[in-house]
This record gives C-alpha cells, structure tokens and sequence, in this order.
C-alpha cells in the first residue's frame, strides 16, 4: 500500500517568543493586543529592552512619553534602550 | 276587585226603575263589542252608550272585556290551543306537522278575533269620547289585552312548540335559501337514492311543497304578530337556527381553509339570509295596519318597524357570524401559525372579529395549551420549536399589533427553550443559514434596516403623546413597558436568554468550526454575516470574530509567501509534503479542543520547515502546531485498486501513514505510536474499514486489504462500524464553557461560606446575583444549574451539605 499526500491543511497558533505572559505594562497577554489596537501581531507587536524586559510597543512608547527626567525600564528601573 | 265594589255601589245608587234598562244597555253595548256582525242601530248603541256612561259604568266596559277574555282564554282557549298542538302524534309528515302547528294558531287567531275586535272597537269609542266615554285607548287596551294572551298562553309552555316551530322555520329556511341562493348550497342537498328530490322541502318532487312552506311561512308570521307573540315564540327558534346554520357553513367551507378570507362572502351570505328573516318578521312592519293578506316577495317589507326589527337582527347576526368564527380559529390557531405565511388570510380575518368579540383571553388560554401539548415536549426537535416560535412571532404580531398576545402567549415556549441545551446553537446555525429547513432567520439577518440592540434604551422617540395607547389589560405588568415590546425576531430569540453574550460566543464557536473546517480561505460567507451580525449586536461585540477572519486572510498571505519561497529551492531540496497551515490568534479564538496526537516523522519534519520559514517572516514569533486539527487530502493506491482525493482528518492520516510502513498493526502498538487513546484510535479505524483499505481480525489486529474482491465489498456493505459519522466539534461544548464560568464563582463561594459558615442554597443563589450582578452569567443561572455545580462540590469533597446547608469541610 502507498499513500500520497496531496496536501495537508494543519492548524497552529502563533506566539511571541518572549519570557512572560503578559505585557507589564497593559497586564494583557502578549499574544493578545494592548488595550488601543483591536487586532494582534503585525499591527501590534512587542519590543525588548536591553534589559530583556518586553512589552507591547504601544504600552512602553506611551510609558517613556510620559517620563520626565529619564527613561526607565518599568520593570527594573535600569536605563530604557531598545534591543537591535 | 275595586272596580267590582264600585260597580255595585253605583247599582244601589240608581232607582230600580233604571235599573232594567240599564241592563239592556250594557247587553246592547257587550253584544255590539264582542260578535261585530250583529249589531244594532247605531244610533241605539250610541243611546246605549250614553246611558251606561251616566250611569258611571262606561269606565267598567274595558274591564269588563279584558275579565272576559281572561276567562275565556284560561278555560277553553289555551287548553285547547295545546291540546291542538300535542293531539297528533309522531306519526305524521313534517308537512302535516307544519300545518297542524299552522292550524293550531289559526284556531287561536280566531277565538280571540273576537275580543280583539272588541277592544279596538272600544278603544276608537274612547278616543272618539263617544257617549262621554274616556280611557285609555286602543293602543293602551290592546296592550294589556296582549300581555294578558301572553301571559297565559305561554305561562307553561309545552316543548312541543319549540319543536314544531324549529323545524317549521329550519324547513323554510332550506327552502327560501335554495330559491334565492340559486345552486350555491345546491352542491350539498342530498341527493336521494331516487335522485327527484327536491332540495328545498327534501321529498320527492312530484310532492315538493316548497312554495307551500313558503305560504304558511307568511301566513303564521301574520298571526303571530297580530297576537304580537312573533317575538317569543319565533326568537328562540330563529336564534338557534341562525346558530346552527353558520355553524354548519363554517365547519363545511372555512375549516382547515386558512388561504382566503372568508369575511366577505359570509357577508353575502348573511344578506341572503336576512332575506329569510325579513319573511319570519315580515308583518312585524304591518303591525298596526289591518291587511290581512301580507305582501309577498323580499323587498316589499320596508316598514320602519321591521326594519328596525332586521337592523337588530343583523346586527346579532354579525355577532353570532364573528363568535363562532373566532371559536372555531382559536381552535385552530396552533396549525394557522404554523402554516403562517399562508395563513395570512385567516390570521387577518380573526383580527377583525376577534375585535368584535371580548375573547382575546380565551385565545390565549387556548394557545398557550396548544403549545404546551403539541410543541413543548421532548419529542419535538428544538430546531421545529423555533420554526413555530418564528412563525408565531410572525403571525401574532399581524394579529396583535400591540405584541400582548405574542408576548403573553410565547411565554412557555421562550421558558421552555432555555432548558433546551441545543436552543443557542440551533438560532445561531439559523442565523448563518446553516440550519436546513430553517431559513427565517437567515433572510431576517440580511433584511434592510436591521433592529440594532441597542437601541432599547433610547426612551422617548419623539413620538407623539397623543399617539399614545394604554396597553391591552391582559398586558403583562412588567417594568419592560409596551415600549419595548419588541416584534424584531431576532431580538425576541436573542432575548431568551437574556444576554446576547451567550449567542456570540456560540456564534464565535460556529464561526471557528467553519473556519478550521475550510480547504480554501475562502470567507466571503462569513465575512458577510460577520458584517450583518455586526449590526445587530454591534461593532465591538463582534471583534474577536473580525481578528479570526483577519486571522484567515493573514494565514493565506503567509502561505503564499512560504510557497513561493520553497518553489525556490532546488528539486531535491523541495518538501516531501504540501503543508499549509491556518494560523491562529489564540487570544481571539473560542478555546480549542485539546488533543494529543504524535504526527509521523514526514509531517513532523514538514511542519518544522514550515515554521522555520515563519519564524523567519515574522521576526520573534512562533508557532504552535495543534497536530489534531485540520484536514489532510490523500491518495491511497492500494494492489488492485486506488482511492483518490480522500478528505480526512490528520489523526486519519497518521494512522493510514504508518500502515504504509508496516501492513499489520494492534491498537497497542498504534496507540503507543500515536500517543492517542485506544478508544480514540479504534473509532477512527472504522473509517478506514469501512473504505475497505484495513480490517480487523481476533486479537485487535489490523490489516491492510491489499486485494478487495467484490464478495468482501459486499460483506463489508453489510458490516456495520460504529464510525464517528458526526463531524467532531473542534471547539469546546457549550456546557464546558459554562462549567468554566461557573467556576469563576467559586472563589465568591469559598469567601462567603468562610465568612458566614453556612448558608442555604437560596441564599447563595441571591448573594450572587447581588455581589455578581455585573455580567450576564449570573442573571442567566438559575438555581437549578447551582445546586448541580455545588452538589459536584460536594462530590468531590470541596463542599459539605447536611439539611439542605452548605458549609466548607472544617479540615482546611
């Protein structure tokens, strides 16, 4: 017997390779969107911090908006730089 | 009696001379009243007259009349009258029948003649004030004269008058109707064996005695209305007969007929049978004239007075028409809604009379018991429920604009859906047209101008308070107001359980089933009842559906992208297997049902290469693979024979890949291979055997038939294999769903009990829809559905019960 495959239609779910569930910020999972965008992935993604912290962009932009003096990391108080 | 004592004292008070001719006055004078034909002079009357007046004894000549008539009647008239009617026994032809009853009342005409003539005599001497003579009257007199022929004539009534009257008039009825109806009943006379029968008067034609019937028809209307007795010894009998006749026609055309309205044509045939009323009540027109002979043919009768008579009668036939109409559709009301559309012409017409007569009440208790003992019970398909709760909403709404019926009626049906666990899914396959037979709902979605469900809220609508009508007072008191009656069908499904949370959620379910059942990304279906629904329930309701369409779409680019990227690569380099993949945003989709399934090494490995590349277009990202899920197309060539272009599912495919290996397998070793359980494994096998491409044999071994002969194809025609015909849901049930929420209430549970210690069932129930009021799960649990989740608690040792309290374990 042989069998030949013509196509094979599998489902998967994508997901952020990051080390926590949530945003840090926003507390919504990071597979999910921030609370401004309706609709997850490309539109609203995540960026890292030097410090390996990471949150949705539109959550940390609006949190370093908001800093005054110096641009924290949320999480750990070290200096903000974006990961390359 | 005063009179008598006067009379005698006015004797005492003449001298005896007088007192002789008097006498002979009086004799003149009664003589004269009494036998018309014999009379004396008139001037001797008149003398007479004018001597008895002196005398003071004109005033008693009324009395002394009215006495005599009295007399007269309770010895010999009346018993006679009776003793005429009674005297021939059954054995006699209805014709004969009809003209003893005739004769009989002509014998009594002509026994008080007599005295009427008297009366009217006197009364004209009255009023000419003759000889000095007063009173009352001719009118005045023969009142009193009438009610006094009434009163003793009918004082014990025999049934036999009904009886004979009944018949006699039914009798002309049929004959009068068959004259001027022309054939229209000529279809349902009978037609007797000897086939010469008259219609009319039903016996053989030669002896037809139609125009006969007709003729006693007027003459004992004549009668009877000179005795003014046509009232009460006709009404009855015409009533009944008028009652039974509309009934007959209406059973006989209008039953079980719900595609044309009938108001019209009864409307034509109560004017033919007004026709025959103004022959029953023709003289009631000649009353005070002295014609004997009354005039014939219809139409003639235009007196005020009969046809003040036929206005009455008209009207309480109209009545008569519109109650039975109305009983007889309540009756059927059950079957006209549910042929609604149709039956849009019967549903009009019980609406015009149904405002006639004061029976909205009984209709509703009807109803409502048709649909507890047609429609709501366990053997009908939820799906049929709501095919009839539509039409219902439907039909009711033309009935009742004011929407009290529909609401007061659908009450049991809409408590009784929501214990149906199918209710939501079965509206929702509605909505999306999936639903066979069911297509209401479909075409209401997509109707224009949709009912946004919102917009309940918005209170005055600028309508004029003029406009404004108090509810029917069988209205439910409830604090909706008529306002929100609403008559939107999908707002009053929607509305059964109270949320419109619970429907898009089970929509998002079916949207997800479809979805993931699908080859192509082709959503062009979907993406329209997304919009449609997005009216309905509104924008932000509808998002997570909006991300899994998007969803859709995004995973086709992605694969296009991948393809193109692999038709790249060089010849040995390209992938063994033609993989695609839907990606999911697992965020928006309904939680999807875990299964595990280990994929041969080919898929594995393609599903790897695959998500590399994704990992590649999106940076940072990944993929999970849900091995169960999704669809594989396949070829299987066996020794004699190939099966092209199989759809099965990947846990199908897996099995059938590994057999390619190895041509005998146990569920041991394929369960082990797979890591499903056995269960899971021999159900899915079934489909294979039913293909004819394996077969188990003892021991729970499986066996790939390499060569089908044509006698095995017919075993196997045969052979039943309980194979899981129903497609598998991909997404968790309804109830699991529920489960889950319900679980959120625990922890409220747990603090209260720690709090409290122990509390009853009730209590609970209550202290949740207080503390929980804010979202719509808790409104729509009922106490029932606790007391299951808290007796699993119990079950399992989180919970303790003892007479009906609920308190934590004391071990913790």
């Amino acid at each position: 017997m042989k069998v030949k495959i013509r196509q094979w239609n599998g489902v998967a779910s994508w997901l952020w390779v990051a080390n926590d569930e949530n945003c840090g910020i926003c507390r919504m999972p990071f597979n999910g969107c921030c609370p401004d965008c309706k609709v997850p992935g490309d539109d609203c993604p995540l960026v890292w911090g030097q410090c390996s912290h990471c949150f949705h962009m539109h959550c940390i932009l609006k949190w370093l908006n908001s800093q005054q003096v110096q641009q924290q990391c949320p999480m750990c108080r070290q200096e903000w730089k974006f990961k390359e | 009696m005063e009179e008598t004592v006067m009379e005698s004292d006015c004797v005492e008070m003449s001298g005896p001379g007088t007192q002789q001719e008097v006498a002979d006055a009086w004799e003149a004078v009664t003589t004269a009243l009494v036998s018309p034909g014999c009379s004396g002079s008139e001037q001797s009357l008149s003398n007479s007259l004018a001597l008895l007046c002196s005398q003071g004894l004109g005033r008693l000549l009324g009395a002394w009349l009215l006495e005599s008539l009295q007399t007269r009647l309770s010895y010999s008239v009346v018993p006679e009258f009776w003793a005429g009617l009674k005297q021939p026994e059954n054995e006699l032809e209805e014709k004969d029948r009809a003209l003893v009853l005739l004769t009989t009342f002509r014998t009594l005409l002509e026994c008080l003649e007599p005295f009427l003539g008297g009366l009217e005599k006197l009364g004209t001497w009255q009023d000419e004030g003759r000889g000095g003579l007063c009173g009352p009257g001719p009118r005045g007199l023969q009142d009193r004269a009438f009610t006094t022929i009434r009163a003793l004539l009918l004082f014990s009534p025999s049934p036999v008058l009904q009886e004979r009257v009944l018949e006699f008039y039914s009798r002309t009825f049929t004959v009068y109707m068959n004259q001027e109806g022309g054939d229209e009943d000529g279809a349902e006379a009978p037609e007797g064996p000897e086939g010469g029968s008259c219609p009319g008067c039903e016996v053989p034609t030669p002896q037809c005695w139609c125009q006969e019937a007709l003729g006693h028809l007027q003459e004992l209307s004549h009668i009877l209305s000179r005795l003014q007795l046509l009232e009460w010894v006709s009404s009855e009998a015409v009533t009944s007969i008028l009652h039974k006749l509309i009934e007959q026609r209406m059973e006989q055309h209008c039953r079980g007929e719900y595609e044309r309205s009938f108001l019209l044509e009864f409307q034509e045939w109560l004017e033919l049978v007004l026709g025959w009323l103004s022959k029953v009540f023709a003289s009631e027109a000649d009353r005070d004239g002295p014609v004997p002979a009354a005039p014939s043919g219809p139409g003639v009768q235009t007196g005020p007075a009969a046809s003040s008579v036929l206005k009455q009668w008209r009207c309480h036939m109209h009545q008569f028409f519109c109650r039975i109409y109305v009983n007889m559709r309540i009756e059927e009301l059950f079957s006209i809604i549910r042929d609604f559309p149709e039956s849009k012409a019967a549903i009009e017409d019980l609406k015009f009379c149904l405002e006639r007569t004061n029976q909205r009440q009984q209709l509703l208790t009807s109803l409502k018991s048709a649909f507890e003992s047609r429609l709501l019970h366990p053997g009908v398909h939820t799906s049929d429920i709501l095919t009839v709760y539509i039409s219902a909403i439907k039909a009711l709404r033309e009935l009742d604009p004011s929407m009290v019926i529909l609401q007061v009626a659908c009450q049991p049906i809409r408590k009784y859906l929501r214990t149906r666990e199918d209710t939501v899914r079965q509206i929702v396959a509605g909505l999306t047209g999936d639903a066979e037979g069911c297509t209401d709902l479909a075409s209401e979605l997509s109707r224009g101008d949709p009912v946004t469900l919102e917009m309940q809220d918005s209170d005055e609508e600028g309508n004029d308070p003029e406009d404004w009508t108090p509810d029917p007072t069988d209205a439910v008191p409830d604090k909706m107001g008529s306002k929100r009656r609403s008559s939107d069908i999908i707002s009053l499904l929607v509305s059964i359980y109270g949320s419109k949370d619970i429907f898009i959620d089970e929509y998002r379910a079916v949207l997800a089933d479809r979805l993931l059942h699908q080859l192509n990304y082709n959503t062009a279906r979907e993406i329209r009842n997304v919009e449609l629904l997005k009216l309905r329930f509104g924008e932000s309701h509808m998002h997570y559906c909006e991300v899994m369409l998007k969803d859709m779409a995004d995973s086709r680019r992605i694969n296009s992208n991948i393809r193109e990227e692999e038709s790249r690569l060089s010849e040995d380099e390209q992938p063994p297997l033609s993989l695609s993949a839907i990606i999911l945003s697992s965020e928006f989709w309904p939680p999807l049902k875990e299964e595990k399934l280990e994929l041969p090494p080919v898929v594995c490995q393609a599903m790897e290469a695959y998500t590399h590349r994704y990992e590649k277009l999106k940076a940072m990202r990944t993929l999970s693979w849900k091995p169960h899920l999704g669809s594989v197309t396949l070829d299987v060539e066996l020794e004699d024979r190939t099966l092209t272009h199989l759809t099965v599912s990947p846990i199908h495919a897996a099995i059938i890949l590994h057999f390619q290996d190895k041509s005998c397998w146990t569920l041991e070793e394929l369960s082990l291979k797979l890591g499903a359980p056995k269960e899971l494994l021999h159900r899915k096998l079934a489909l294979w055997q039913q293909h004819g491409v394996l077969r188990e044999e003892a021991g729970g071994r499986y066996y790939v038939v390499e060569t089908g002969s044509s006698k095995e194809k017919l075993e196997r025609g045969v052979m039943l294999i309980d194979s899981d015909e129903e497609r598998d849901s991909n997404t968790t049930t309804q109830s699991e769903q529920r489960e889950e929420k319900l679980q959120l209430f625990w922890a409220y549970i747990q603090a209260m009990l720690t709090n409290l210690d122990s509390m009853t069932l009730d209590r609970i129930h209550s202290m949740l829809r207080m503390f929980v009021a804010t979202g719509p799960v808790v409104t729509e649990m009922d106490v029932n559905e606790l007391e299951a989740f808290l007796q699993k608690k119990v079950r399992e040792h989180q919970l303790m019960v003892s007479a009906g309290v609920y308190r934590l374990p004391k071990s913790n």
